[in-house]
């Protein structure tokens, strides 16, 4: 139910603001008399008059509904407010009852229009209205912004009698407010972190302007709808999202890596000082071994000198003696003093570049027992 | 009969008179009365009134009125053209002055819309855009509301409230804005994409280079474990040998010869000394 006098008018001419400005003067009781002069003419008009004044007085009761107050108008001036439920005016031309809800929930859309007109919107079923919704942020971009306005009334006599259209008052004062709050917002507040604040604001400045015009307003919500950057340039918008989440997964890729090579890297490290250990164990083992069984040999030795350096050196040169791949030429001693030997050279699937031993020859290996003797 | 006929004239006129002298003015309006078109009296507060059958009322709304202007092209002192579309609030506050000057609500109209418009683009042409748009927006507001108000008091008239609703640019404007978003979010995608690699490129660098000192590190103590180990077996060798070492040398030399013969050699002997000795 919307209270709009202009409708009202249309709708009953003579209604309860009596006729327009300029129309002269018009007693809207003038036919109703006439009728009942004319009445009186007739028979039975005793009985008649009466009954239409019984008729005439009870058009006074009235009922408000809970969700309404009523505004009794006498004369048309403002006289008094009743509560809901059900009273009694003196009825028509001299008292009038007004009826505003002021309990219900009044909406104003912004930026778009819903395709049903009743309360319930869905998403995506609104059309844009780019020509309201296209704004100039503070960082001179623009910004297309779709919001609804939750208003309900908050002084019924202020609301009926202060402001002449008062939806179009609404929503006029919603986009000049949030044309402003954006203008001294930058872009990237508006269409991020900074919509609570947009609607507070716009919020509070509409409020300030309306009970300014003392509209008997009361704004109940500011919501921003669909907050979007304008078609021409929303790809690169999504793509500076879709370049944040890349940086992201890069960042992530290489930590990654880094999760992967570094637990490697130290587990390779533990192995190396381990080898490590465990060679510097080895070393030092062999060491011992090797000295212990030398000093257990030494001792042995002391006890029989001659004999055991003897055993020794016979083992010793039987063992080397005793392989099969070494050649062996047993000269005559004064054959090998007289000649210059001559040795073929080795077969060529022999190891090539074999040192011959030459008897006496200085560098051949000393102490071989075969020389030693040697005159 | 006949009394009753007088009765039903008397009424009649009664009625006609009574209907010419008397007249409501409801909540939202007030009157004033003309005599011969010439004002009379103070205007009419709402309710019934009574007024002298010859006279006539005016009834005038004394609401907050609407007026919504249309969208304008207006100049700003940084010479950018801005399509700038605002509504006033104003009422009658004077509707004797009112009727005597502009005589109806067109007439008042057509005045504001002369005098806003001219407010309008003299403020916004001492102002830049960035300015007119959002720093100085609620002040220029103020000032035209201000200065229209004592303008347009001449006609009865108060204008409560001037605001702008929409700062637009012209469409040729338009384009370049989005040029420049355009290009400003493109950079911003860049920076994006490239700081994530610079990042990516520290972190991966960060764990080579850990990996290489861990390692380092790691050989390192491999080294000084390893030459410990060394220097203690060097430590026992040289306690052990060192005890005759005569005797070391002789038998280390026939563990060396045993072990450096060991590949195919050829050996010249010489019967009758040394091992062959016994040899005839």
């Amino acid at each position: 139910m919307n209270w709009d006098w202009d409708k009202l008018n249309s709708r009953k001419p003579q209604g309860p603001w009596g006729p327009r400005p300029g129309n002269g003067p018009e007693g809207p009781d003038l036919d109703k008399l006439k009728d009942v002069l004319n009445k009186l003419k007739t028979p039975g008009a005793r009985i008649l008059l009466p009954l239409l004044a019984v008729v005439w007085m009870a058009t006074g009761f009235y009922s408000i509904g809970p969700a309404e107050v009523g505004v009794v108008l006498r004369f048309g001036a403002f006289h008094r407010i009743t509560d809901p439920g059900w009273h009694y005016h003196i009825p028509y031309p001299v008292e009038h009852v007004l009826k505003p809800e002021v309990m219900a929930f009044r909406r104003v859309e912004v930026g778009f229009l819903s395709m049903q007109g009743g309360r319930q919107t869905q998403q995506g079923q609104n059309r844009s209205r780019p020509e309201e919704s296209l704004m100039l942020t503070g960082d001179e971009n623009i910004v297309d912004v779709q919001f609804i306005v939750q208003y309900r009334i908050k002084d019924p006599t202020d609301f009926l009698f202060n402001v002449q259209s008062q939806d179009d008052t609404v929503k006029h004062v919603a986009e000049a407010a949030m044309r402003e709050v954006v203008g001294y917002n930058l872009i990237d507040n508006v269409l991020t972190d900074k919509k609570e604040a947009i609607q507070l604001d716009t919020l509070k400045l509409m409020q300030g302007v309306l009970d300014r015009y003392q509209a008997g307003i009361y704004v109940e919500a500011v919501q921003l709808q669909d907050v979007h950057p304008p078609r021409e340039v929303v790809d690169d918008f999504k793509d500076v999202a879709s370049a944040r989440e890349d940086k992201n997964r890069f960042v992530n890729e290489a930590q990654a890596y880094s999760n992967d090579i570094l637990p490697r890297a130290r587990g390779e490290a533990a192995r190396i000082i381990n080898d490590a250990r465990g060679a510097q164990q080895g070393t030092i083992h062999r060491a011992e071994g090797e000295a212990a069984r030398f000093s257990a040999v030494l001792e042995a030795y002391r006890k029989a000198p001659d004999i055991t350096r003897e055993r020794l050196q016979l083992e010793a040169m039987e063992h080397i003696l005793a392989n099969q791949d070494t050649d062996k030429l047993l000269l005559d001693a004064e054959v090998a003093n007289r000649t210059t030997p001559y040795f073929q050279l080795a077969p060529p699937e022999a190891l090539a570049g074999q040192p011959a031993a030459a008897p006496g020859t200085p560098g051949a290996p000393a102490g071989q027992p075969a020389l030693r003797g040697a005159p | 009969m006949k009394k009753l006929f007088i009765l039903g004239l008397t009424a009649f006129v009664l009625i006609v008179v009574a209907s010419m002298s008397l007249y409501t003015v409801s909540q939202v309006q007030t009157a004033i009365i003309l005599e011969f078109g010439k004002p009379i009296g103070e205007a009419k507060a709402p309710g019934l009134h009574f007024k002298l059958p010859w006279r006539n009322v005016i009834w005038f709304d004394k609401r907050i009125l609407d007026y919504d202007a249309k969208a304008r092209e207006v100049l700003t002192s940084d010479k950018k053209t801005l399509l700038v579309d605002n509504y006033a609030k104003w009422r009658i506050t004077n509707p004797l002055l009112f009727y005597q000057t502009v005589r109806t609500p067109a007439g008042a109209l057509q005045r504001l819309d002369d005098v806003i418009y001219s407010e309008m683009r003299e403020a916004l042409g001492r102002y830049t855009m960035t300015e007119a748009v959002s720093t100085r927006r609620a002040a220029i507001m103020l000032e035209v509301s201000e200065r229209s108000s004592r303008l347009i008091a001449e006609y009865g008239i108060e204008v409560v409230d001037v605001r702008i609703k929409r700062t637009d640019l012209p469409d040729q404007n338009l384009k370049s804005i989005y040029n420049r978003m355009s290009a400003e979010r493109k950079r911003q995608a860049k920076q994006y994409r490239s700081e994530g690699e610079e990042e990516a490129a520290k972190i991966r660098s960060e764990a080579d280079r850990e990996r290489t000192v861990i390692l380092a590190q790691a050989r390192r103590e491999a080294e000084i474990l390893l030459g410990q180990g060394d220097a203690e077996a060097v430590r026992i060798y040289a306690e052990a040998y060192g005890a005759d070492p005569s005797f070391y040398a002789f038998a280390r030399s026939l563990e060396a010869y045993t072990n450096g013969l060991k590949t195919r050699t050829r050996m010249v002997l010489v019967p009758g000394s040394g091992f062959f000795q016994h040899l005839p």
